[in-house]
């Protein structure tokens, strides 16, 4: 199983470095709206995922016979200051988190920066996690913000 | 537009979203995962650091699977390079290069401040571009519209601020 994570990540790599959601130019031309590409992707992505996702929760079963379990994320104040926040990184940077491993693939060497960084911030959040709790209404400590 | 990445053309966007759905299923059909790189940052975290939020059961079971994917999104550039016009460590950045203009070092603590914001952020709001842009969304699950709203409108503001006011395009794209 390990080989075929790996392999799906090796294609999504592949496909992010190669359409322009891994291009500071594309990241900065969307949110300028002068060029629609990734637009047009994420739009097809979610358009495409959404009726598979359906279709894989009514089956219930995964390839191999495993029971569906999707764990849904909570509703939360730090989804609107999280959201900002990463959006204001997503803009300096040219890169959202998977991006940021594909342009190290790529040799962009401040891309390493950008990761460094990233854990970083990760790091800090999970270390004052209990006194953000309260302001913020975030889920228990075992359930954590979600996967994603 | 040409990629940064060796002036290649980019891949139809179609066909990009198909990739994009293909694998964001085949995660979800063959081992009941849920879409989502950002955790991957805890994942990281949790391997080094010892607070209690990185050694709950959700991070230390997930490290399994996406830290191979995360290996494989570092390999797949690597190949989109390699056959792309060939690998070389650089430091292009496109139009920051033209408009911003920073030097090597200018760059790496553009990017380690960035980072910061993109690491604390993702996990604050429990999710980056793929666990609520693309799964949560074709899940049809509120904190994600909610959330995707706000990374959305943060960066149109913000690349607005740096080049429409601060460094500001002379001749445009």
């Amino acid at each position: 199983m390990t080989l075929l994570y790996l392999a799906l990540g090796i294609v999504l790599g592949f496909v992010l470095s190669r359409s322009g959601a891994a291009d500071y130019d594309y990241i900065q031309a969307m949110f300028l709206f002068e060029n629609a590409q990734l637009y047009g992707i994420l739009g097809t992505a979610v358009a495409l995922t959404a009726p598979g996702i359906w279709l894989i929760k009514r089956r219930g079963r995964t390839l191999l016979g495993r029971r569906v379990e999707i764990e849904l994320k909570a509703l939360h104040r730090g989804n609107v200051a999280g959201g900002v926040l990463f959006g204001i990184g997503w803009s300096l940077a040219g890169m959202c988190p998977g991006p940021i491993l594909v342009n190290i693939g790529e040799g962009k060497l401040y891309a390493l920066a950008a990761l460094a960084g990233a854990l970083t911030g990760a790091g800090a959040f999970g270390a004052v996690y209990q006194r953000l709790q309260r302001p913020f209404r975030l889920p228990a400590l075992k359930v954590g913000t979600g996967e994603g | 537009m040409p990629l940064i990445l060796n002036g290649l053309p980019p891949l139809h966007w179609a066909l990009a979203g198909i990739g994009i759905a293909g694998v964001t299923l085949a995660l979800l059909f063959v081992g009941s995962r849920r879409f989502g790189v950002s955790t991957g940052l805890e994942d990281v975290c949790s391997l080094v650091m010892r607070v209690p939020y990185f050694q709950r059961g959700a991070v230390v079971s997930g490290r399994s699977w996406r830290l191979p994917l995360l290996a494989g999104l570092v390999i797949g550039g690597f190949l989109s390079a390699a056959a792309g016009g060939g690998w070389e460590p650089t430091w292009d950045l496109g139009v920051f290069d033209r408009a911003v203009g920073l030097g090597p070092s200018g760059k790496l603590a553009w990017m380690f401040g960035a980072g910061l914001c993109i690491g604390f952020g993702t996990r604050l709001a429990g999710g980056c571009t793929s666990g609520h842009g693309i799964f949560g969304l074709a899940n049809f699950e509120m904190p994600s519209l909610i959330t995707t709203i706000s990374f959305m409108l943060a960066g149109i503001a913000t690349t607005h601020i740096v080049y429409r006011l601060v460094f500001p395009l002379a001749g445009g794209w």
